[in-house]
């Protein structure tokens, strides 16, 4: 790749790239990410119906909070279960809104912890309004 | 505490940036595609079903944490490593280490890195960071992906240091011990070669290596059945350009940087031969580029098609015989 090929504006992603200068000499430069710089809003607009379509699973007791966080974040039950410190057998039955209600504050920090939430937002989840954005957000 | 004498420095990737950067701090100049080509980093697998992946994905670079070992191993460089049961015990032997003055370089969960934007951050157990210095309930951290020294606080460190699942940190920690006075570099680039010969061309598992770019090639097709809906597939054929190009890679998979890696060597070793193969390197990378863009192009547009996937199939079989032919001729070379 040539070096004049491999600017980027995208002051929100800073990435290493190696390019070739004009010389000849292959050289790392400091550019911006390309798709991040492109299609940053199509990833957060794929992102935002996800949440939705799991919020309204979430609402319709189809699922519990854990597992709307285990597929947005991207985790087989294995992997969650792993992080949480909790069998995998249980993980499974804790997907079900009928047994996530009955969980102990104890199992519920675990969970919280691996999707680097607190306990409260994790609870919110089942409750919020659909129509409340903030709600949607794990990061707000 | 203050933060330590150090000079941070951005790199292509976090772990053959955290072990350069350690390296150059503590006065060895050497090159992070230098570290990279000697401890045999360009690889490529693919995996098509893994329990911990909620789908296929492909890695271009050799197993988690052997960038260090390789490298140490190559040029007779010492590493105190350390792992933990507890996370007192992990957290307590970071300090004292900072008081004494030592850089440390940890090994991390990225989801955790705070200060990284969110869209980045995902649940990657093998990040590497180097921690610098210590302000109250924060630590000072050198992160290869980020411009500048950056805070991450105590307890998002802890988290990440003891993240669970596969490849869990486990606290583990490193720093250079003793680095010898005359190394012999033209032995430890000739083995290093070696080893990604062996490794693209001849490892006997039929995922990883150049077979691993024709078992991608071939399963792509599969990708649509697999997806939850079309956005879906479009998230995953686009993260293609993020493994390629973002994911610290210095671009198109590290074959960029092994590229600027040979043509180093060619220059250390007087060998024509390789400067050659440096540029056809660089070409190959082109071709990974191409790719990379085309995933991201036809994710956004949702053109996803099985035309689609085929012509997707039929680039990376092209970056499969094409690498199959230079590592033929790099090997012949030694």
């Amino acid at each position: 790749m040539k070096e004049k090929d491999g600017y980027i504006d995208c002051p929100q992603q800073q990435v290493i790239l190696y390019v070739e200068k004009e010389d000849g000499t292959y050289t790392p430069i400091q550019t911006g990410s390309y798709i991040t710089k492109n299609y940053l809003d199509d990833y957060e607009l794929k992102r935002k119906h996800l949440e939705e379509s799991l919020k309204k699973q979430v609402l319709a007791g189809e699922v519990s909070p854990v597992y709307y966080f285990m597929v947005l974040e991207e985790l087989t039950l294995s992997e969650l279960a792993a992080r949480a410190g909790i069998r995998k057998g249980k993980v499974k039955k804790h997907l079900e809104p009928g047994y996530f209600k009955s969980l102990q504050q104890e199992t519920l920090q675990a969970y919280a912890d691996v999707f680097n939430i607190n306990v409260q937002e994790l609870l919110q989840l089942s409750t919020a309004p659909p129509d409340d954005p903030t709600k949607l957000n794990p990061e707000a | 505490m203050e933060t330590l004498p150090f000079k941070h420095q951005m790199a292509a990737h976090c772990e053959s940036g955290a072990v350069t950067s350690l390296l150059n701090n503590a006065g060895l100049d050497i090159t992070e595609p230098m570290v990279f080509g000697i401890s045999s980093g360009i690889f490529f697998g693919y995996f098509h079903k893994m329990k911990s992946f909620t789908f296929p994905t492909f890695i271009v670079r050799n197993k988690p944490g052997s960038m260090r070992s390789n490298l140490a191993k190559r040029l007779g460089i010492k590493f105190h490593t350390e792992k933990f049961r507890s996370h007192e015990d992990g957290m307590r032997r970071l300090d004292e280490l900072l008081e004494k003055k030592i850089p440390v370089a940890v090994q991390v969960d990225f989801f955790y890195m705070d200060y990284l934007p969110e869209w980045e951050r995902v649940h990657i157990n093998v990040h590497f960071i180097v921690v610098v210095g210590r302000k109250g309930s924060k630590y000072i951290v050198s992160d290869s992906y980020f411009p500048k020294l950056v805070e991450l606080e105590s307890e998002s460190l802890r988290k990440a240091r003891f993240a669970g699942g596969s490849m869990s940190p486990k606290g583990f920690l490193f720093y250079p011990e003793s680095i010898p006075k005359n190394i012999d570099y033209r032995q430890a680039i000739i083995k290093g070669t070696k080893k990604t010969c062996f490794y693209m061309l001849k490892i006997p598992i039929p995922f990883l290596g150049i077979k691993g770019i024709r078992k991608f090639a071939k399963k792509i097709v599969l990708w649509p059945s697999l997806a939850r809906d079309t956005e879906h597939l479009s998230h995953e054929i686009m993260k293609i350009n993020v493994l390629l190009e973002d994911q610290g890679t210095g671009g198109a998979g590290f074959r960029f940087m092994y590229a600027t890696f040979l043509q180093q060597a060619s220059g250390m070793l007087n060998n024509y031969e390789w400067s050659k193969l440096s540029k056809e390197m660089m070409e190959i990378g082109d071709g990974w580029r191409e790719i990379s863009l085309f995933a991201s192009r036809i994710g956004k547009n949702r053109d996803l098609g099985q035309d689609r996937m085929k012509e997707l199939g039929a680039m990376l079989a092209g970056r499969a015989a094409a690498e199959e032919r230079f590592f033929k001729r790099l090997k012949k070379s030694l």
